[in-house]
């Protein structure tokens, strides 16, 4: 296996880590990091076909996604922090107001 | 001996960041408290930013580093700090889908696999062992400075969330 | 486009303009328009006949164009003009336009008057389309059309539910003859390769073709005749027709419609002179009709139903004349028939018209100072039809009773024997019609006698020529004038001898009528109503037409019903139909709510739909390449 298919393989297992964490785990904070997780696996993936192929577009899309990652936690802390608020709870067990 | 080690020392780094870069994440997965949970989160992108700066995007480790563990990680931490922790949140870990979550998480990393393992081919004839920041930068500067300015628009708009939030806070 | 062509599409014309603009353009114009142009399709005719004459009389063909074409057989739409279809076309037109005429009198204060005129000239097209037409398929649009303009008039009032009812029950029975008009016609298509009239008389003057037998098509034929022209069993119809106003009864009922299917057998005579035994049920059904229709006749109040019941009997004679072959004498009475049964349509229009409205004829008496041009037209009329000479009338129905007795094609005394107590029976309650209308003591009510008027020229001057032409027009000799192409019947030799007195009986007939009813009906009909009482079972049998419609209900219309309303009404539509419908929706409403239960609300849930909708998408990529 040469190092281009180690680090993808590493990058599907991260990408994988991240959502299996999204299911599984209940605290609305952890349930966010899963999903930053995830965007680092694609970072790796990214850039390692940035490295395989020499382009520099792998490069630029990676610093793209920091950015969006960036504004989007910035987004989102606010917005669970006022669901707690409201709610009172972290567990997402307890956000069902969409049911039916 | 230590010359072999250090003519492998590339592919023995690469494979000790790899590993704790995937021990971090099954660490995420395990772990009780959020504030554990966010230092197995750091640990990994750091590992992750070494894997980078192996690869020889130095600049792209750096930005990892910080901005990802400076500013995102950051502001989690804070926010954990913000919990009580006596939130059953946080006594209970798993959710209701425990088991279905990992027989799916199997077949995801099995078809991943499947789908990107033939993708090994040779490195283009003109790949470089990494290239420069000058190389990103001009090509941010020529070919896609539309997503540069774009990025600046979505941060704008993050801004004006974030005060639109502090606001809300504030009257509610 | 030939003048056959225009011939029958003037009045199509008549019915787009009078129909779509006629209440929007006035009377006067509807009137112009509605009686002008079946009287330029008269003029037109005549023309054509005349041509027709000149060169020989060879039939004009006049291709208008190719309906359709099937298995490479072409079905056109021609028009056919011979010395039959001159004949038929003459009258149609000629009597049509007089009728036409008298109805700009009659309907004047009517406020469907646009729509009358409409219906009217549509009727007109369709019987021209019928008697010109040269194929069947022709004369079956026609025959249907003719149908359908005699509904929309039998029902012309229709806010009263009776008279729709009544052009319902017309349509109908008609229809149920057209079941075996249709048959016939696919055997002959079947037969002859073509619905040609002359082309299939061609064929079977021959012989007849193979497959087919000559009597199975003259008899479905012939029941599609029994609908339209009134014979038994489909006769029904036509004493509830009287429900549409008078001068339809007399144009549709009497003079025209009605002979479409003695027109139909006289023109498939290639047919019938090979078919023995349908002819013999052809002349069987017309006599029979022809007696009961009279005894009927007999006990009948109402102005229009004795009339109409005269029509039923009339056609009988006729359809009696063409089973024994002589086909040119039916086309002959129905000539006259036209003449004075439209004459006496119309007069009796003239004499509802005089009594405000009433047509009860014990309400009546006493007209005849009154109303003496009505008087005089309808005491020629019915001389004429009782068959007195020098009339019309007498001319004709000597001719078929002759021929009834004398033909070798199936002539006998029996069939003579109930002609004549027929002629006795028409003579009889015809001219008790008179003398209870026109004479005796007026036994009206004083505000309807106040107004007894004559009508106007428009009705009167009509009622004059058809007189006229009722007293002279048989001295036109119309089964001469047919001969070359219907050939008369040969007589059988053993009758030969009864030629010259049998005329004498037929006056006698005539003559014995008229004094027996006068003695009976003299006075107010005093010595009939002394009578009565004790022949009473029979005249409540002949007051309710032999209970006939009462039959048909029982027999037919009452299973009928309750078919249609247990199997189809209950089982069909509401159960299978609308069952099927309803749980269809049903099965969907469930479904939707079982499915709608994955909505948990459960971002868990939906996160791990997610990975299986990516599982799923990298599997199928995968193995699709």
């Amino acid at each position: 296996m040469d190092q281009v298919q180690w680090l993808l393989g590493l990058a599907v297992a991260i990408f994988a880590v991240g959502l299996l964490g999204v299911i599984v785990r209940r605290n609305l904070l952890v349930m966010l990091m899963c999903m930053e997780l995830m965007l680092n696996g694609v970072n790796l993936s990214l850039v390692t076909f940035a490295h395989q192929m020499g382009e520099a577009v792998g490069a630029v899309l990676v610093f793209l996604i920091f950015v969006v990652a960036t504004a989007e936690i910035a987004v989102a802390i606010p917005i669970v922090l006022l669901l707690v608020k409201r709610k009172g709870s972290l567990d997402l067990a307890a956000y069902t107001d969409l049911k039916g | 001996m230590i010359d072999a080690l250090l003519a492998r020392l590339d592919t023995l780094l690469m494979l000790v960041f790899g590993v704790g870069a995937l021990g971090g994440a099954a660490l995420m997965i395990v772990l009780r408290e959020p504030m554990r949970v966010a230092t197995a989160l750091i640990s990994t992108m750091v590992f992750l930013g070494g894997i980078y700066g192996l690869l020889g995007v130095h600049f792209i480790a750096a930005f990892q580093v910080l901005i990802y563990v400076g500013a995102v990680m950051v502001f989690m931490v804070y926010v954990i700090m913000l919990l009580d922790p006596r939130d059953p949140a946080i006594q209970r870990r798993f959710s209701r889908l425990l088991l279905p979550g990992v027989a799916g998480f199997a077949l995801l990393i099995a078809a991943l696999v499947a789908a990107t393992w033939k993708v090994a081919p040779k490195p283009a004839a003109g790949a470089v062992e990494g290239f420069g920041l000058q190389q990103f930068a001009v090509a941010f500067l020529r070919e896609y400075w539309l997503q540069f300015e774009l990025t600046s628009v979505l941060l704008v708009a993050a801004i004006v969330a974030a005060v639109a939030v502090v606001r809300l806070n504030r009257r509610g | 486009m030939g003048a056959l062509t225009w011939i029958v599409v003037l009045p199509l014309l008549g019915f787009l303009v009078n129909g779509l603009a006629g209440n929007a353009l006035g009377k006067r114009f509807v009137s112009v328009v509605g009686s002008g142009l079946p009287i330029a399709s008269f003029l037109i005719a005549a023309a054509s006949v005349a041509a027709l004459l000149a060169h020989d009389s060879r039939p004009v063909i006049d291709v208008a164009f190719t309906w359709a074409t099937f298995a490479g057989k072409p079905f056109e739409i021609a028009f056919y003009l011979d010395r039959l279809s001159a004949v038929m076309v003459l009258i149609v037109t000629g009597v049509g336009s007089l009728i036409h005429i008298y109805s700009t009198g009659y309907m004047h204060d009517d406020e469907s008057y646009a729509r009358f005129f409409a219906y009217l000239n549509l009727f007109l097209f369709f019987m021209l389309l019928l008697v010109l037409g040269r194929s069947l398929l022709v004369l079956f649009v026609g025959w249907e059309g003719v149908g359908l303009a005699s509904y929309l008039l039998i029902g012309f009032w229709f806010e009263d539910p009776e008279k729709a009812a009544a052009g319902k029950k017309a349509f109908i029975t008609n229809r149920v003859g057209d079941a075996g008009f249709l048959l016939g016609m696919f055997l002959l298509f079947f037969a002859c390769g073509t619905l040609d009239m002359d082309r299939i008389n061609a064929t079977f003057a021959q012989g007849v073709p193979a497959g087919v037998t000559a009597s199975l098509i003259g008899v479905l034929l012939f029941i599609g005749a029994t609908g339209k022209s009134a014979q038994i069993p489909l006769h029904v119809w036509l004493p509830d027709a009287m429900a549409g106003p008078t001068p339809v009864s007399a144009l549709i009922h009497a003079a025209t419609m009605v002979t479409a299917g003695v027109y139909l057998v006289a023109r498939m005579s290639g047919i019938y002179v090979h078919a023995e035994f349908a002819s013999s049920v052809v002349a069987t059904i017309g006599v029979l009709t022809a007696f009961f229709a009279a005894t009927i006749a007999l006990v009948q109040t109402d102005i229009k139903r004795v009339l109409a019941y005269s029509t039923v009997s009339q056609l009988g004679f006729m359809f009696l004349a063409a089973g024994v072959g002589a086909y040119g004498v039916a086309i002959f009475h129905v000539v006259t028939h036209a003449f004075f049964k439209a004459c006496l349509f119309l007069g009796a229009g003239s004499v509802i018209h005089a009594m405000s409205g009433e047509q009860d004829i014990r309400k009546m008496g006493a007209l005849a100072k009154k109303i003496p041009i009505t008087f005089a037209t309808f005491a020629i009329s019915t001389a004429a039809i009782a068959g007195l000479p020098p009339l019309s009338g007498f001319f004709s129905k000597d001719e078929i009773l002759w021929f009834a007795y004398g033909s070798s094609f199936g002539g006998s005394g029996w069939l003579l024997v109930l002609a004549s107590a027929t002629a006795l029976m028409t003579a009889f309650y015809m001219f008790r019609l008179l003398w209870l209308t026109f004479f005796g003591s007026p036994r009206m009510d004083d505000e309807v006698r106040h107004h007894i008027h004559e009508s106007p020229w428009s009705m009167t001057g009509v009622l004059i020529v058809l007189a006229l032409l009722a007293a002279l027009g048989g001295f036109f000799s119309i089964p001469h004038f047919l001969e070359p192409l219907l050939p008369l019947p040969k007589v059988r030799p053993e009758a030969q001898a009864f030629h010259g007195p049998l005329v004498w009986i037929a006056v006698g007939l005539g003559v014995g009528g008229l004094l027996l009813a006068a003695y009976f009906y003299a006075d107010d009909g005093r010595r009939a109503a002394e009578l009565k009482p004790s022949f009473e079972p029979l005249h409540r049998l002949l007051s309710g037409k032999y209970y006939i419609d009462e039959l048909y209900d029982a027999v037919l219309g009452r299973p009928l019903t309750w078919i249609s309303e247990k199997v189809f009404l209950r089982i069909g539509d509401r159960f299978l139909i609308d069952g099927s419908l309803d749980s269809l929706a049903a099965l969907a409403q469930r479904s939707a709510g079982r499915l709608s239960k994955m909505q948990t609300g459960n971002l868990h849930l939906y996160a791990l739909l997610v990975l299986a909708g990516i599982v799923g998408a990298l599997a199928w990529s995968w193995r699709h390449g």
